[in-house]
C-alpha cells in the first residue's frame, strides 16, 4: 500500500443542530486521482473546506501527508493547491497580478512566480486576457485561472470542487491532460463533481457521502462489485451512485404524478 | 404545446407583481438582522411622513398665499421645487447600482404594452412620487379653498406635470440602467459624483468672491429660457388662467402635451429595445493585451526586506486602491480640503478673519480630521475583498502577514497624505514653527498607531461586505463605526490634553517627547496583538468567509 495522502478520523462538523459531515472517515492514496460524490447538501463542500482549512471541523481528526492539519496548518497548505466552492478570486485584480499574488502568498521568488504566471497563461489562454479585470472574466475563465492558481506552487495534493464547471471542451481536454500528468507524478487530486461521467473517467477511487455520512469508498471495480446485477454487466458510475444514495422507486413514483407534463 | 387557455391581462399582472413585491418584502424581513431594519424602516417612515405632511402644509400655505395675493407667477417655484425633488431623490435613493428587478419580468410572457404600463406603474411606487403626490394635493386643496375658478386649470395642468415627471423618472431612470450596467462607467459616476458633492463645498467662498450683485442681472437674463421647461408650464398655465389669457394658457397645456408626447414616445423607446433583448452585459469586449507585457508589470517589486506575504497584500492593496474609485477620490480629498478649511477658517485669505483659528489649534486640528477620514476603512479593511477572503485562509501564511501588509500600505498612503497636507497648510498658513510641527508629526504617528489594533480587531470581528463603484448601504457595520469613534474621541482626547500641556506648562517640546513615548508604547502594543489577533481570525474565518462571499 503506498503513502497515506488524505485520512480523516470521525470527522464531524455540525452547524448549530444540522450535522453536515457526521463520523467520516476518509482515506486517499498518494498519486490517487479521487472523486468525492453526493448528492446536492449531502456535507461534500463542507468536508472539501475543512480538508483547506477554510473551515474548522466540530471534532476528528484531519491529516495530510501525514500532518495532523490542526497542528501544522501552514506546513499543510504549503503542499496543497485548491479550487474552492466560488473560485476565491480578488475580482479587482488582472489574471497576472492575482497569479503573481498567489505565487508570493506561498513563498515563490519574484522570478520563479513571474516565469509561472507566464507559462500557466499560457496554458489556460488566458494570456491574451491578462491585462483584464478578473470581475470582466467570463465564468469559464475564472474557472481556469483558480485553476493556475491553485497549481502555481506544484503542490502535492489538488483539492477540485467542480472544477471543469463551465469550462469548454477544448480547455476541458487539456486540464484533463495535466491533471492526468499530474497524478502520473504523484500528485493527489481530490476532486467533487456532479458530472459522473467525468469522475469515472478520470477518477480510479472513488468516495460517496450521504446526508453527512460516508457510504461507499473504495476503487471503482471494488464498488461495482458491492452492487447486485447480473452476471459479467458493467455496471457505470452512474448506476453504483444511484443504487447507493439514489430512491430511484420513489422518484418513478413521483414522476408518474406529474401526468400533464409527462 | 403549452396548457395556456389565455395569457393574464395588464391588471391580473400588476397585481401579480404588486403580490410578489409584497411578499419580498415580507420574506425579507423575516430573518433575524432585517428585523433591525423593519424598525430602521419603521423610524425613518415616521420621519418621512413627518417631512411630507410638513411639506403639505408648506405648499398649501404657499399656494393659498400666491393665488389669494396676485401672485400666481410664482407658482412655477413650487412646481420647480416639486420636479427637481422627484427627478433628484430616485438617482440618489438609486445609489449607483444596477438594479435589474424590473428588466426580469421580461422572462415572462409579457406584451411590450403591458411591460411598458408596468414600467409606468412602477414609477408611481417610489417615495418620491407618493411625496410629490402629497404635495400636489395639498395645492389642489388651497386652490379650492383660495381661488376655486382656477380648481380645473390647476388640476388638468397638475395631472399632465405628474405624468410627465413619471415618464421622466423612468426614461432617466432607464438610461441610468442601461449606463450603470458597465461596471466602468458605473465607478466613473461615483468618482464625478463624490466629486461634484465635494465641490458644492468650494460654492460658498467662490460666491463670496466672485458673486457680487453686478453678476445677478446675468443669472436673471436667464429666467425666461426656463419657462418652456416642464417644470415653468403647470405655473405658467394657472397665471394665465389667472390673468384670463387664454393664448397663453393654451400655449402652456400645449407644451406640456408636447413634453409628455416626448417623454412617452422615448420611454416607449427605450422599453421598446429592453422588451427586444437589449445587451445589458456586465463588461464590453475587452481589446487584446499584447503578449508578455505582464513579464515587466510583474517584475515592479517593493523592497527586499519584507516577506513575500506581505509584499503580495501590499501590492494587491495598491492595485485595489488605484481601481476603486470611490476610495482613490477619499485619497485625493485630504489636501483639497486643507485648502477650503485654510479658506474657511485660518491663514490670511480666511472669509471670517475676526473668527480665524490659530495655527497653534489649525495644525493638529487638521491633521486630526484628515487621519479621522484616512483611518476609518482600516476598521472594515476586508470589506472589498469578495470572494478573495478565501485566498489568505487557503495560502500557507498567518492573518499576521496579511495584517501587517494591510497596515503597511495603510500607514504608507497616510504617511503620504499626511506630508502632502502639511505641504498645503504651510503654503496656505505660513509655517508654525519646529515645536508645532513636530508636535503635530508626533501626534499624528500615535493617532495611527494607536488605531491599527483596535482597527484590526474591528475589521476581524466585524466585517460588512462593500462593492466598489456602489454607494448605497456601503458604509462600515455599525459596531465598527462606533468602535472607530469611540477610539477616534479617545486618542483625539489624548492628543488634545498632550497639546494643551506644552502651552500649560511653558514646554513647547513636551508634546514631542510625550507623543514619542506613547507612539512606542502602541506600536510596541501592536506588534503584540498580531498574534492574539492571527488566532481570532482562525476563529472569525467562517464568519469573514460567509459575510464577505455572500
Amino acid at each position: 500500500m503506498g503513502e497515506i495522502a488524505i485520512r480523516t478520523e470521525q470527522l464531524t462538523r455540525r452547524f448549530g443542530a444540522l450535522t453536515a459531515v457526521d463520523g467520516v472517515d476518509l482515506r486517499v492514496n498518494a498519486g490517487q486521482f479521487f472523486g468525492f460524490l453526493g448528492p446536492n447538501g449531502a456535507g461534500k463542500s463542507t468536508t472539501i473546506k475543512m480538508l483547506t482549512g477554510l473551515l474548522a471541523p466540530t471534532s476528528g481528526r484531519m491529516e495530510l501527508l501525514g500532518l495532523d492539519f490542526q497542528q501544522n496548518p501552514i506546513d499543510v497548505k504549503r503542499q496543497i493547491g485548491v479550487v474552492p466552492e466560488g473560485m476565491g478570486l480578488f475580482e479587482r485584480l488582472t489574471g497576472s497580478e492575482y497569479l503573481h499574488f498567489v505565487g508570493r502568498m506561498y513563498g515563490l521568488d519574484g522570478p520563479t512566480t513571474v516565469k509561472r504566471t507566464a507559462e500557466l497563461l499560457d496554458f489556460m489562454q488566458l494570456a491574451d486576457r491578462e491585462k483584464t479585470l478578473i470581475a470582466d472574466y467570463s465564468h469559464g475563465m475564472q474557472k481556469k485561472l483558480a485553476l493556475a492558481a491553485a497549481v502555481i506552487h506544484g503542490p502535492r495534493i489538488l483539492f477540485l470542487d467542480e472544477p471543469f464547471e463551465g469550462v469548454d471542451a477544448l480547455a476541458a481536454g487539456a486540464l484533463k491532460s495535466l491533471l492526468g500528468r499530474m497524478t502520473e507524478r504523484g500528485v493527489t487530486i481530490f476532486l467533487t463533481s456532479h458530472v459522473l461521467e467525468i469522475v469515472e473517467r478520470l477518477c480510479s477511487h472513488v468516495a460517496i457521502i450521504h446526508q453527512g455520512r460516508l457510504v461507499a469508498q473504495g476503487s471503482l471495480e471494488e464498488l461495482r462489485a458491492g452492487i447486485p446485477g447480473a452476471e459479467g454487466e458493467k455496471k457505470t458510475l452512474e448506476q453504483i451512485f444511484l443504487s447507493i444514495v439514489g430512491q430511484s422507486g420513489a422518484e418513478q413514483a413521483r414522476l408518474e404524478e406529474l401526468t400533464w407534463l409527462t | 404545446m403549452a396548457d395556456l387557455n389565455q395569457l393574464p391581462g395588464v391588471a391580473e399582472q400588476l397585481k401579480l407583481v404588486a403580490g410578489l413585491r409584497w411578499n419580498l418584502l415580507k420574506n425579507n424581513l423575516q430573518s433575524k438582522n432585517n428585523r433591525w431594519d423593519l424598525i430602521g424602516m419603521i423610524l425613518a417612515a415616521a420621519g418621512g411622513a413627518v417631512m411630507v405632511i410638513g411639506l403639505c402644509v408648506a405648499f398649501y400655505a404657499g399656494t393659498y398665499f400666491f393665488l389669494t395675493r396676485g401672485r400666481a407667477s410664482w407658482m412655477q417655484l413650487l412646481y420647480w421645487a416639486i420636479f427637481l425633488w422627484w427627478q433628484v431623490v430616485p438617482i440618489l435613493v438609486a445609489g449607483f447600482g444596477a438594479n435589474f428587478e424590473f428588466r426580469n419580468f421580461l422572462r415572462f410572457p409579457l406584451s411590450l404594452r403591458a411591460f411598458y404600463i408596468l414600467g409606468f406603474g412602477y414609477g408611481f411606487a417610489d417615495f418620491a412620487a407618493v411625496s410629490s403626490l402629497c404635495w400636489i394635493a395639498a395645492m389642489l386643496v388651497a386652490t379650492a379653498v383660495g381661488r376655486v375658478e382656477l380648481l380645473p386649470v390647476m388640476a388638468l395642468a397638475s395631472l399632465l406635470f405628474v405624468l410627465v415627471n413619471v415618464t421622466l423618472e423612468r426614461l432617466i431612470g432607464s438610461w441610468l440602467e442601461r449606463i450603470f450596467a458597465n461596471r466602468r462607467a458605473r465607478e466613473v459616476l461615483v468618482g464625478l459624483f463624490v466629486l461634484s458633492m465635494v465641490s458644492m463645498n468650494f460654492l460658498n467662498p467662490a460666491l463670496q468672491k466672485w458673486g457680487g450683485r453686478e453678476t445677478q442681472p446675468n443669472i436673471l437674463q436667464l429666467i425666461p429660457y426656463f419657462s418652456w421647461l416642464p417644470a415653468s408650464l403647470p405655473g405658467n398655465a394657472v397665471d394665465a388662467a389667472s390673468n384670463g389669457d387664454f393664448q397663453g394658457l393654451a400655449f402652456t397645456f400645449a407644451g406640456l402635451l408636447v413634453w409628455l408626447g416626448a417623454t412617452s414616445g422615448l420611454l416607449w423607446l427605450r422599453y421598446k429595445a429592453q422588451y427586444l433583448g437589449e445587451e445589458l452585459s456586465e463588461s464590453g469586449a475587452p481589446a487584446r493585451a499584447k503578449r508578455g507585457n505582464h513579464r515587466q508589470a510583474a517584475t515592479t517589486t517593493l523592497p527586499g526586506f519584507l516577506s513575500p506575504p506581505v509584499a503580495g497584500v501590499m501590492r494587491k492593496e495598491f492595485h485595489y486602491l488605484t481601481r476603486n474609485g470611490f476610495s482613490f477620490i477619499t485619497l485625493l480629498l485630504p489636501p483639497v480640503m486643507v485648502v477650503f478649511f485654510s479658506m474657511q477658517f485660518a491663514g490670511n485669505n480666511s472669509m471670517v478673519k475676526e473668527h480665524g483659528l490659530p495655527p497653534q489649534a489649525f495644525f493638529p486640528a487638521a491633521m486630526a480630521y484628515l487621519i479621522l477620514i484616512l483611518l476609518s476603512p482600516a476598521y472594515n479593511s476586508f470589506a472589498f475583498e469578495g470572494r478573495g477572503i478565501q485566498s489568505y485562509f487557503m495560502a500557507p501564511v498567518r492573518m499576521r502577514d496579511i495584517l501587517v501588509g494591510k497596515n503597511l500600505f495603510l500607514v504608507c498612503v497616510v504617511g503620504l497624505e499626511l506630508t502632502v497636507s502639511l505641504g498645503v497648510l504651510i503654503w496656505r498658513i505660513g509655517f508654525p514653527g519646529f515645536p508645532l510641527l513636530l508636535s503635530t508629526v508626533a501626534a499624528a504617528a500615535f493617532a495611527v498607531m494607536g488605531q491599527l489594533t483596535i482597527a484590526n480587531w474591528s475589521a476581524l470581528s466585524f466585517p460588512k461586505k462593500m462593492e466598489i463603484g456602489k454607494m448605497k448601504g456601503e458604509r462600515n457595520s455599525g459596531v465598527a463605526v462606533w468602535t472607530a469613534f469611540g477610539v477616534q474621541i479617545l486618542i483625539g482626547g489624548i492628543a488634545t490634553v498632550v497639546m494643551l500641556a506644552g502651552g500649560w506648562f511653558g514646554k513647547p517640546w513636551l508634546p514631542v517627547a510625550v507623543f514619542a513615548g506613547l507612539t512606542a508604547a502602541a506600536l510596541g502594543g501592536y506588534l503584540a496583538s498580531l498574534d492574539p489577533l492571527s488566532s481570532l481570525a482562525e476563529r472569525k474565518k467562517e464568519l469573514l468567509i460567509e459575510t464577505l462571499c455572500r
